[in-house]
């Protein structure tokens, strides 16, 4: 198939547009059509004649291949002589000689219709199309001679493209014109990739132009979008610099060139508007105007706030204000939506209102949008005004509040905290004082050395500058003060662990402390701060106890209070997100310079060696059977020195403490939790967009219920139980344990065994020796530090309140945002956490704190809960002595599941039962109720299955039900059946079915585990199982997981089919190529974020990184958007089921928190806690989820609308409305089972 | 397979034992042992899944080479002397390039086949990977750490060159299970013969260090446009320039121009200048084999 495109260049596509004889392209196949045929011969004729004019003989031109011209409305737009090949990579980084001024200043715009393949990429199966363009041949002969140049597009099919390069000066213009019948075009996108070959004949002249180009494909056009996204930081980096000029430069840089200006927006103009608005230059503005016109951009409600703003400064006079006005109103604007929409920052609202008022002097501000009520079907009294009650308050007056909102101000405006760790209580050895001032000298030279090698790299970067090309990085570096980046190295350099770190890691952990820190001066400069700062101050009033009560949630509260300071939309900063690749790409300039510049004498251990200076980090590959890893390293001399020092300062991100006051609360999703940091809402892999976008699509009061939930689970206060803290330190800080879960110092490590010291001369045994010593070693450094970042932090907080903010992951699952120490955490961590608000304990206080007790155990799991209390009662003696002598009594603690906790909850019955009156004795301790194995119990609530309903509990019954020992039972049950009939694997198999063998297949059953994994799970555990015969292993465990997978079959029938019908749903979508998205009953939009992960190589100077890039358009991994939809959608009702279970305990003035499934309060309010819970488990499955999921996905991937015709989607639409049918179960018993959640 | 290969060895006359991992082909084979008054002996086993990495009982069709050699009878003999056994075999297209690497770290290390001697290799690998295992310095994409290597361990030579046209397939779209390549041609199925230099542990390269110089080699390689000295200098040593002007390597050289025994020696200079074990290096070095053979 051959291509060929003829345009005529002309000045602007405005000319292209007014009038012409539209070319005839065709499409040809031996099936056309004389009439097509005719034509086709006629496009070959004229072609030819115009190639013998050209002078451009073009070999694909031939009589075999059928010439096809495809051509579009969207490549009006001349391209420009600068070669398209990879957008991405020319314009993130740039080398000096890659890039030339734009279009040569030859005032030429070549064309050529490279940009059908953007359009091909929607449809990889094949189509007709019609298109007609209009074309003006004649304008194009003047340039014939001579300029006209083939441009080869190497391609494997054979296509040749002409293009023509035509003067500017034009005169008579006769147009001809010709249908358009388009062309089936295969469609290319994988030819793409593949560089070119010049098969067309270059003419004269064009030679040296004669670049390879590719055709923008599919690929492309995703990176497209992230070199949009480039361009638009760095104009809005500019902005922030105050540089005008540099932004317009950067604009121009583009503008003038016909291919690079499709990628401005009408963003990227009204940026460069901004920043010269912002300096008052009036001319400037009205220049970049005229370029939009130039380019057929309509001007946006920023642009004419831009012109206004800038107005404004200048006092202009109303003849010309009004003129802008009343374009704006062309436009079809309207002047109070700029105080409606346009998120100001600095002084643009002044300036803009002062502009308006010169024309309209009564002009007044146009009133806030009344606050929107959510309607969910859930929440059906909880946002009526009538039953509003008053927020609960906080044991705090306004005063303290406020002074902890400074406090955590002032950290997050460091960016940074450092704190002692909780090794600080060790005694410093001389040695330790010795190497501690050694690196000190260090560090000094290397903060000079890094300062210059900045500086160096600065420089030359704007001698670049100044030459032909321009480096994206450039504005990057100036963005904070020099000082600050060198900080930022030198911490990385610091927290380097001895084993090293891959440099992807590394790179985008430097990126983005830029990125944080660049953001907090945005904040700082926009004034967006001052207005958060304010807002706050009021907000507080709602949660203060020496303030008026008020019926309001925080958000709502929030809301008001910004409604009442006219605020506007701009508390929201202009989202200025970097894209990955950049942030990658700084990360990995930044580590380069500390590469180079971290410097240290070779001899400083050994003072005997030549004194030389050595590079502290290197470079190393590591080699993963088809792969290879980039690593640093820092060298042995660096990590005995900082081993030898043991520095007790420990630095950390202001986010990754818990806060010191009440969260901000979620108003948006761009908005909430901490003041400064930034945080998401949704937790997202590394460059994935798709959520972020899908919130922001989503009508915001839709979100009202998920974010009330959040900030009601962030507003929990908490604070450290500090008797357990001490004991928990003083055992870190002595040998560790490795049977509590404290690990051991390094120092404990295995020795390698000290032979020869040449250890080239060491046999196998010995280098496998060494290496067992090193793995073990590397595993407890990791071990250990992670548990010293936890209780330092705590240690640092353990005289304080403290506050979790909350955001989710995609399917709504809550998270803690401080990432080291939270409530998620391990035993040790949840051991040292307490409500920071104490209750009495009531009439069952005592008993649930004793039931609680006993579940951390472990023990009398299969006990009622009454049981479980007279045993408590029974062992009171053994519960006091852990208590009174935790350390050194009889230990019965440490004995247990969850010793930490349990040790804790000891220390709490102790004193409890010891008051004078336990019912009044004030409790801070957290009750646990867990769901049992709660994946299923939303299945066999889903699939109202009566068997399996029982074994997980939703049935009331006298004594918890165990699923594992069910299905051990059943799966018994068929081995005898099999036994019976001579099966000899069943026979083999002969008591060794038990619990332990089946659970955690069970357990994993629901999140999706498949045969085969199933059969991994199987093997190991008849592994552990020492009798069984090592010969029948496979076999046995391959049989044991088909029973399995029978037996949950039987037991949850209606469970397997929904999971089937989900999983085949998702399949179906996926395979048209769409993914698979939802909304939970609550209203959240959830989408599958699984991609064909599609990487684009960085061009860095140390190492080629290779990094997944993530846009709107990939195609969806099938496998995993199949296989991960069951536990997703089971993820998500789970969620829902806290969040409902969060928002009525609210109400109920109940202290909540959960970890998934399993939910925390006090003791006094463990019996409302429970019944909420069951409540909103009925009130969740009485919804028809499963036909309004099938219902929204009927409307979303088979909508009328669309293409009705396709195979697929008649599969699809049979299958989505074919929803399982449900069994027997009463819902409504769950209300009465005790084992539910308990 | 149905035994060609063996059929044309056994025609020229010389004892065969042949290796075959599918029972489906052994009963015919067998029934050839039989025939032949002891000049073919029929063994269950997989030539390619000798010693195999992962501990615990060896089930066949994997087995361990010394078992191997004593049911063959061949005996072990020393490095320098002649070639003690001859293989003739087919690498599997899919796993032919694990399969080189695997044979090179037994080469280096005297073990698995190559603990009897010089093993002789006759095989039939794909075209691009003997473009590989035959590259001259500087040529893009070809020139690589498994060339080098290769080259320094062995003499290589083509013995037969055979288009991938003349075999059949069983597949169902009529081609065959060839591996796409992009940069290097691949149109034959190439009989190349690996016989291990005699040479080859005379220097400072021993059997005991040569993990440091294939982990030296292939750090070098992994970027083959990087100059030598920047890689010598990533690494922290501190004489690299010195080193170079030693070994009159050029300063500016980049890495895939160094000639196989450019490698040889660098590595012995180093080795010589202990400078391995005074750096980190040999801790790498070390981490570097657990993912080869330990």
């Amino acid at each position: 198939m051959a291509l060929l495109g003829l345009r005529a260049a002309l000045p602007g596509p405005a000319r292209l547009r007014g009038g012409g004889i539209p070319w005839s392209v065709l499409r040809t196949y031996s099936s056309a059509s004389p009439k097509e045929k005719a034509a086709r011969n006629a496009v070959c004729e004229r072609t030819e004649l115009l190639e013998a004019v050209l002078k451009a003989r073009v070999k694909q031109l031939q009589a075999s291949n059928v010439p096809e011209v495809m051509v579009n409305k969207v490549e009006l737009a001349p391209l420009g002589s600068d070669k398209y090949q990879d957008p991405l990579g020319k314009a993130v980084a740039p080398g000096p000689t890659e890039e030339k001024p734009a279009a040569s200043g030859q005032g030429e715009g070549p064309a050529q219709p490279s940009s059908w393949v953007e359009k091909l990429k929607k449809e990889m199966y094949i189509r007709q199309l019609k298109v007609e363009q209009k074309l003006s041949i004649a304008a194009s002969r003047p340039a014939l001679e001579g300029q006209a140049k083939a441009k080869p597009k190497g391609k494997a099919k054979d296509k040749a493209k002409a293009k023509v390069k035509a003067k500017k000066s034009q005169k008579n213009q006769k147009s001809a014109k010709a249908k358009v019948a388009a062309a089936r075009s295969h469609a290319v996108s994988h030819s793409v990739y593949s560089p070119s070959k010049p098969r067309a004949v270059a003419v004269k002249k064009a030679a040296k132009a004669q670049r390879s180009q590719r055709v923008p494909g599919a690929k492309d056009s995703n990176q497209y979008k992230v070199l949009q996204q480039t361009i638009l930081s760095n104009l809005e980096c500019f902005l922030f610099l105050q540089q005008p000029e540099e932004a317009e430069r950067l604009l121009l840089l583009y503008h003038s060139s016909p291919v690079k200006r499709r990628l401005l927006n009408i963003s990227a103009y009204d940026v460069v508007m901004r920043s010269w608005a912002r300096k008052g230059h009036l001319q400037r503005i009205n220049r970049l105007f005229s370029m939009l016109e130039s380019v057929g951009l309509r001007p946006s409600l920023d642009s004419y706030s831009a012109a206004l703003e800038c107005m404004g400064r200048n006092q202009s006079s109303p003849k010309v204000i009004q003129r802008c006005v009343q374009q704006l109103k062309k436009d079809g604007f309207h002047v109070d939506e700029l105080f409606q929409q346009c998120l100001f920052e600095e002084d643009e609202k002044e300036k803009v209102l002062s502009a308006i008022r010169i024309v309209q002097p009564n002009y007044q501000l146009p009133p806030p949008p009344k606050p929107q009520t959510c309607k969910a079907s859930l929440l059906p009294d909880f946002y009526s005004k009538e039953k509003m009650v008053s927020y609960p308050k906080l044991d705090f007056s306004v005063q303290e509040l406020q002074e902890r909102f400074q406090q955590q101000l002032e950290m997050e405006l460091d960016n940074t905290v450092t704190i002692e760790s909780v090794e600080s209580a060790k005694p410093l050895t001389p040695q330790a004082i010795k190497a501690r001032k050694v690196l000190a000298t260090l560090r000094s030279q290397w903060h000079d050395s890094i300062l210059q090698a900045l500086q160096k790299s600065k420089r030359s970067m704007s001698r670049l500058k100044t030459a032909s090309g321009y480096n994206m990085l450039y504005p990057y570096l100036y963005l904070l003060p020099d000082e600050e980046y060198v900080g930022i190295m030198l911490q990385i350099l610091n927290t380097l662990s001895p084993q090293g770190e891959s440099l992807a890691v590394l790179a985008r952990e430097l990126g983005s402390k830029v990125y944080n820190r660049y953001i907090t001066q945005r904040k700082l400069r926009s004034r967006q701060l001052e207005k958060v700062q304010e807002i706050y101050e009021d907000y507080i009033h709602l949660l203060a106890k020496d303030s008026q009560p008020d019926e309001y949630l925080p958000r709502e509260y929030w809301e008001k209070l910004v409604a009442e300071a006219g605020f506007g939309p701009s508390l929201n900063l202009k989202d200025c997100s970097w894209p990955y690749m950049l942030l990658m790409r700084l990360g990995m300039h930044m580590l380069e310079l500390l590469v180079k510049a971290v410097k240290v004498p070779r001899n400083i251990l050994n003072p005997r060696l030549e004194p030389k200076l050595i590079p502290v980090l290197y470079h190393i590959y590591s080699f993963r059977s088809s792969w290879q890893v980039g690593l640093i390293k820092p060298h042995p001399i660096f990590s005995q020195i900082v081993s030898d020092a043991a520095e007790t300062l420990l630095t950390f991100n202001s986010s990754a403490i818990p806060m010191l006051c009440p969260p901000v609360p979620w108003t948006s999703p761009h908005f909430g939790a901490f003041v400064l940091n930034d945080t998401k809402l949704m937790r997202f892999v590394d460059g994935a967009v798709q959520h972020q976008m899908l919130l922001e699509q989503c009508p915001l009061v839709n979100l009202h219920p998920v974010l009330d939930a959040l900030n009601q689970l962030g507003n929990c206060a908490w604070k450290i139980n500090q008797p357990v803290l001490d004991i928990i330190i003083s055992i870190f800080n002595d040998k560790g344990n490795e049977k509590l879960d404290i690990p051991p110092p390094i120092s404990e490590a295995p020795r390698p065994p000290a032979a020869s010291s040449n250890s080239s001369t060491w046999n196998k045994s010995q280098k496998h020796k060494f290496l067992l010593c090193k793995k073990k070693a590397a595993e407890m450094h990791s071990l250990r530090m992670d548990a010293l970042y936890k209780l330092s932090i705590a240690n640092y907080v353990r005289d304080k309140v403290f506050w979790f903010p909350h955001n989710m992951d995609f399917r709504g699952r809550t998270y803690p945002c401080p990432p080291y120490f939270n409530h998620l955490g391990n035993d040790v961590t949840r051991a040292i956490l307490l409500f920071a608000e104490g209750k009495p304990l009531g009439p069952n206080g005592l008993d649930w704190l004793k039931i609680h007790l006993i579940n951390l155990t472990g023990l009398k799991k299969k006990n009622a809960l009454q049981e479980r209390l007279e045993y408590a009662n029974e062992i009171m003696e053994e519960i006091l002595d852990s208590a009174d002598h935790p350390l050194t009594g009889r230990k019965w603690w440490m004995n247990t599941d969850e010793p930490w906790q349990a040790l804790a909850c000891c220390m709490e019955i102790a004193r409890a039962s010891r008051s004078p009156d336990p019912a009044a004795y004030v409790s801070h301790f957290p009750v646990h109720q867990d769901g049992s194995c709660n994946g299923l119990q939303h299945y066999a609530a889903l699939g109202r299955d009566l068997i399996g309903a029982i074994s997980v509990n939703l049935m009331p019954c006298s004594v918890p039900q165990d699923v594992y020992s069910a299905v051990a039972q059943q799966v018994e049950e068929f081995r005898k059946k099999d036994a019976e009939q001579g099966v000899k694997i069943a026979r083999v198999l002969q008591g060794f079915i038990s619990r332990k063998v089946v659970k955690q297949t069970v357990m994993t059953v629901v999140y999706g585990v498949t045969r085969y994994g199933g059969r991994l799970q199987m093997e190991k555990r008849l592994k552990e199982t020492e009798e069984f015969p090592e010969e029948y292993l496979w076999e046995a465990s391959h049989y044991l997981v088909k029973q399995v997978f029978n037996g949950i079959k039987e037991m949850f029938s209606a469970t397997r089919d929904i999971q089937t019908w989900l999983t085949e749903s998702a399949k179906l979508i996926a395979q048209s190529g769409q993914t698979v998205e939802w909304v939970t009953p609550l209203g959240l939009p959830i989408v599958q974020p699984y991609y064909r992960s599609r990487s684009t190589v960085l061009n860095c100077g140390m190492q080629n990184l290779s990094v997944k890039t993530s846009t709107t358009n990939q195609k969806p991994d099938t496998v995993k958007q199949k296989n991960a939809f069951p536990p997703n959608f089971i993820h998500s009702l789970d969620s829902t089921h806290m969040m409902l279970t969060a928002l009525h305990c609210l109400r109920q003035g109940l202290t909540f928190v959960s970890v998934h499934d399993c939910y925390w309060t006090h003791a006094l309010t463990v019996d409302v806690m429970n019944q909420i819970c069951r409540q909103q488990f009925v009130a969740l499955h009485s919804e028809k989820i499963l036909q309004d999921l099938s219902e929204f996905m009927l409307e979303k991937y088979c909508s009328p609308g669309r293409e009705t015709r396709a195979l697929w989607q008649k599969k699809l639409m049979e299958q989505l409305s074919n929803v399982p049918r449900t069994g027997e179960f009463n819902l409504k018993k769950v209300m009465d089972s005790t084992y539910f959640f308990s | 397979g149905p035994g060609i290969l063996t059929r044309t060895l056994l025609n020229a006359g010389v004892r065969v034992v042949a290796l075959e991992n599918n029972s489906a082909f052994l009963p015919n084979l067998q029934s050839l042992e039989n025939s032949l008054d002891g000049q073919l002996k029929v063994i269950y086993g997989d030539f390619f899944r000798l010693d195999p990495l992962v501990s615990g009982t060896v089930k066949p069709p994997a087995m361990c080479s010394d078992k191997l050699f004593e049911t063959m009878g061949v005996a072990a003999v020393p490095w320098r002397a002649d070639v003690p056994l001859k293989v003739f075999g087919i690498l599997p297209q899919r796993k032919e390039r694990v399969t080189l690497w695997r044979l090179l770290f037994a080469l280096y290390e005297c073990s698995s086949i190559y603990r009897c001697g010089r093993v002789e290799l006759n095989i039939f690998i794909s075209e691009k990977e003997y473009k590989v295992l035959t590259a001259k310095p500087g040529e893009a994409r070809a020139y690589q750490a498994l060339t080098v290597l290769w080259q320094v361990g062995c003499e290589i030579q083509l013995l037969h060159m055979e288009p991938w046209s003349s075999f059949v397939t069983n597949l169902k779209n009529g081609g065959l299970a060839i591996p796409k390549t992009r940069w290097l041609p691949n149109d034959h199925l190439c009989l190349v013969r690996l016989t291990p230099q005699q040479n080859l542990f005379t220097g400072a390269l021993k059997p005991t260090n040569s993990a440091t110089f294939i982990f030296m080699v292939k750090q070098c390689l992994v970027k083959p446009k990087s100059k030598l000295t920047d890689r010598l200098n990533s690494w922290s040593l501190d004489n690299g320039g010195k080193l170079l002007r030693a070994l009159e390597i050029p300063k500016n050289a980049q890495t895939r121009n160094l000639y196989p025994e450019d490698y040889r020696r660098l590595f012995e200079v180093l080795q010589n200048s202990s400078v391995f074990t005074e750096t980190w290096f040999h801790d790498e070095v070390l981490e570097s084999i657990r993912n080869i053979n330990l």
